[in-house]
């Protein structure tokens, strides 16, 4: 029997949970505060309404569509949008393959935010006072090198055994039992913790009298005061539909998986916008009022600049634990940080192992236990480069064609399809059916002709900016190249696998037909 | 923070709150009217 979600609300909170994960408290605050300050918000709010609403929306209502024909991937999905297409089932592997790519390496990022936690109450690293300190901690963490903290990357291993099984066990519960279950415990408890924390940050005022300019309200001044001069850049309206794109988790293939769980006349204009609300509260007022007025209040206006610019790890495991350390109960506070960006993780980790999980149930009748068998050991093993592979940039080039590439592309051919060949007339009924809301009239323009051609533009620029530069290995040094290629081939032996794996599907599908009988 | 910053605080906050709940409010309106239908 299909598997199929509890309630509404449930589905509701598993899309905003997969949507929700680090990008909303770190990638935010950095983008917004590096192209324009509130200015940035005209071009975020134009994105969001032309590109992320319709994306989400299109995806809800594909995934649907889908489940109808009880296919939960991209490859079926697409196989009936475009009427039995021999080829189009092919572009739906990258709906599987993206997500795993993801999956391989988000999990051990995800296992660091849980060994943080526990480093925030044991006090582990309280001692490493400065920036160059809390850098080493975390190098001996991840195995990088060998210091006082660390002689070696166990530690770092354990808690990716812990994090890796935690995932695994919740698929293995399916989606009514593990997914929904956790999502509805784990996503108001994160944003709990974020209400909180963000509570702490506006009390704390100016931490240091000695140096009044460097406040709180000075810090939430440097996020939001306009620079309407960023407006005339081309880079900024890049960046604002790049982050409202990587934001929404739409492009992966996720929601199609999830939506495929509903029934015909569930609603999907309502449940989606409800998961894009949610995702933007916990990004522009939680995410956009933590991390960057904490560090200005705390490391100055001269600092900060070179703080944003650091990268979001850096704020995370090095600019943040040393906040932390500076403020009462700051291990608690540290502990709620991490805890809350570890839970947005693991709703989002999950998330990315349904659609591998739904494709081995659906097209080759595993049940579900076994399905989750099968993706947790092929995942560990696959996992493994990313752990070991660190500083030889492993994790950058999984990030570069599973969580940007792919995304992109997979998002360009899904506005295609659902407009264009899936037809506005049929896609306009199929997005209206069983609609709690009517959408209005001018998105059937939007999303015949805007979103695929911002999502069309976003790519070429994309292409030509860091694409070619990344493929050509402009940015690794001699030393990795090796390594990069051997990822490279490993990825194409994965598409092609599952590329395989899918015309074996069909034939089997095809071979279990009926033979047809002749008048 | 200047009164520019203010402004696009305001009005992206009140933008996302007024979502937010105008959206929750339909969704567990309805689950209410189900349950009520029995």
């Amino acid at each position: 029997m299909r598997q199929a979600w509890g309630s509404r609300l449930g589905v509701i909170m598993a899309v905003a949970g997969s949507a929700l994960g680090l990008g909303n408290f770190l990638r935010f605050p950095v983008q917004a505060a590096q192209n324009g300050g509130g200015a940035f918000m005209i071009p975020y709010f134009v994105s969001l309404l032309l590109l992320g609403i319709p994306l989400m929306w299109i995806e809800w209502t594909l995934g649907r569509f889908g489940g109808g024909f009880e296919h939960s991937t991209a490859p079926g999905i697409f196989h009936n949008a475009w009427n039995k297409n021999r080829f189009i089932k092919y572009f739906g592997v990258i709906g599987i393959f993206g997500p795993l790519v993801i999956f391989i390496y988000y999990t051990y990022v995800e296992s660091w935010l849980l060994a943080y936690s526990f480093f925030a109450l044991s006090g582990k690293y309280f001692g490493a006072g400065t920036e160059m300190a809390m850098k080493s901690f975390l190098g001996g963490f991840q195995g990088l090198e060998k210091n006082a903290y660390f002689q070696n990357i166990g530690t770092a291993y354990f808690f990716f055994l812990i994090t890796f099984i935690l995932n695994v066990s919740v698929i293995f519960y399916g989606i009514r039992g593990g997914i929904e279950r956790l999502c509805k415990f784990a996503l108001p408890m994160l944003l709990i913790f974020a209400v909180i924390i963000l509570l702490r940050v506006i009390s704390l005022g100016t931490p240091d009298p000695a140096r009044p300019e460097w406040s709180i309200g000075r810090g939430f001044g440097f996020l939001w005061n306009p620079d309407f001069s960023a407006l005339g850049s081309a880079k900024t309206w890049l960046a604002a539909a790049g982050q409202i794109f990587f934001s929404l988790s739409v492009g992966i293939g996720v929601i199609l998986t999830y939506a495929s769980y509903l029934k015909k006349e569930d609603d999907v204009v309502l449940s989606g916008l409800t998961a894009v609300s949610t995702n933007e509260f916990a990004e522009v007022i939680l995410g956009g009022s933590i991390i960057i007025p904490m560090a200005y209040a705390f490391f100055g206006p001269v600092n900060i600049h070179a703080i944003a610019q650091s990268g979001a790890f850096n704020l995370s495991f090095v600019t943040m634990p040393l906040i932390f350390e500076k403020i009462p109960w700051g291990a608690l506070f540290a502990f709620l940080w991490f805890a809350l960006l570890f839970l947005a993780g693991v709703t989002s980790s999950v998330s990315l192992a349904q659609p591998a999980v739904a494709f081995l149930e659906d097209e080759f009748n595993l049940d579900r236990r076994r399905a989750a068998w099968i993706f947790g050991l092929a995942a560990f093993v696959l996992c493994q480069p990313a752990i070991f592979g660190l500083s030889r940039g492993v994790v950058d080039e999984l990030d570069f064609w599973g969580g940007t590439f792919c995304l992109v592309l997979f998002g360009t051919i899904e506005a295609v399809l659902f407009a264009w060949i899936l037809g506005m007339d049929k896609a306009w009924e199929e997005i209206h059916s069983g609609a709690e809301l009517r959408v209005p009239a001018v998105y059937k323009f939007i999303i015949k002709y805007i979103t695929p051609l911002f999502l069309l533009a976003i790519l070429g620029f994309w292409l030509v900016q860091e694409g070619l530069p990344t493929l050509l290995m402009k940015n690794v040094s001699p030393a990795n190249r090796p390594v990069v290629l051997a990822v490279r081939l490993m990825l194409l032996a994965i598409f092609a696998g599952l590329a395989w794996s899918v015309r074996m599907a069909w034939r089997r599908r095809r071979g279990a037909e009926p033979p047809e009988v002749k008048p | 923070m200047t009164p520019g910053g203010w402004i696009f605080l305001l009005l992206s906050w009140g933008f996302i709150l007024g979502l937010t709940v105008f959206c929750f409010w339909k969704v567990l309106r309805k689950k209410d009217d189900d349950r009520n239908r029995g």
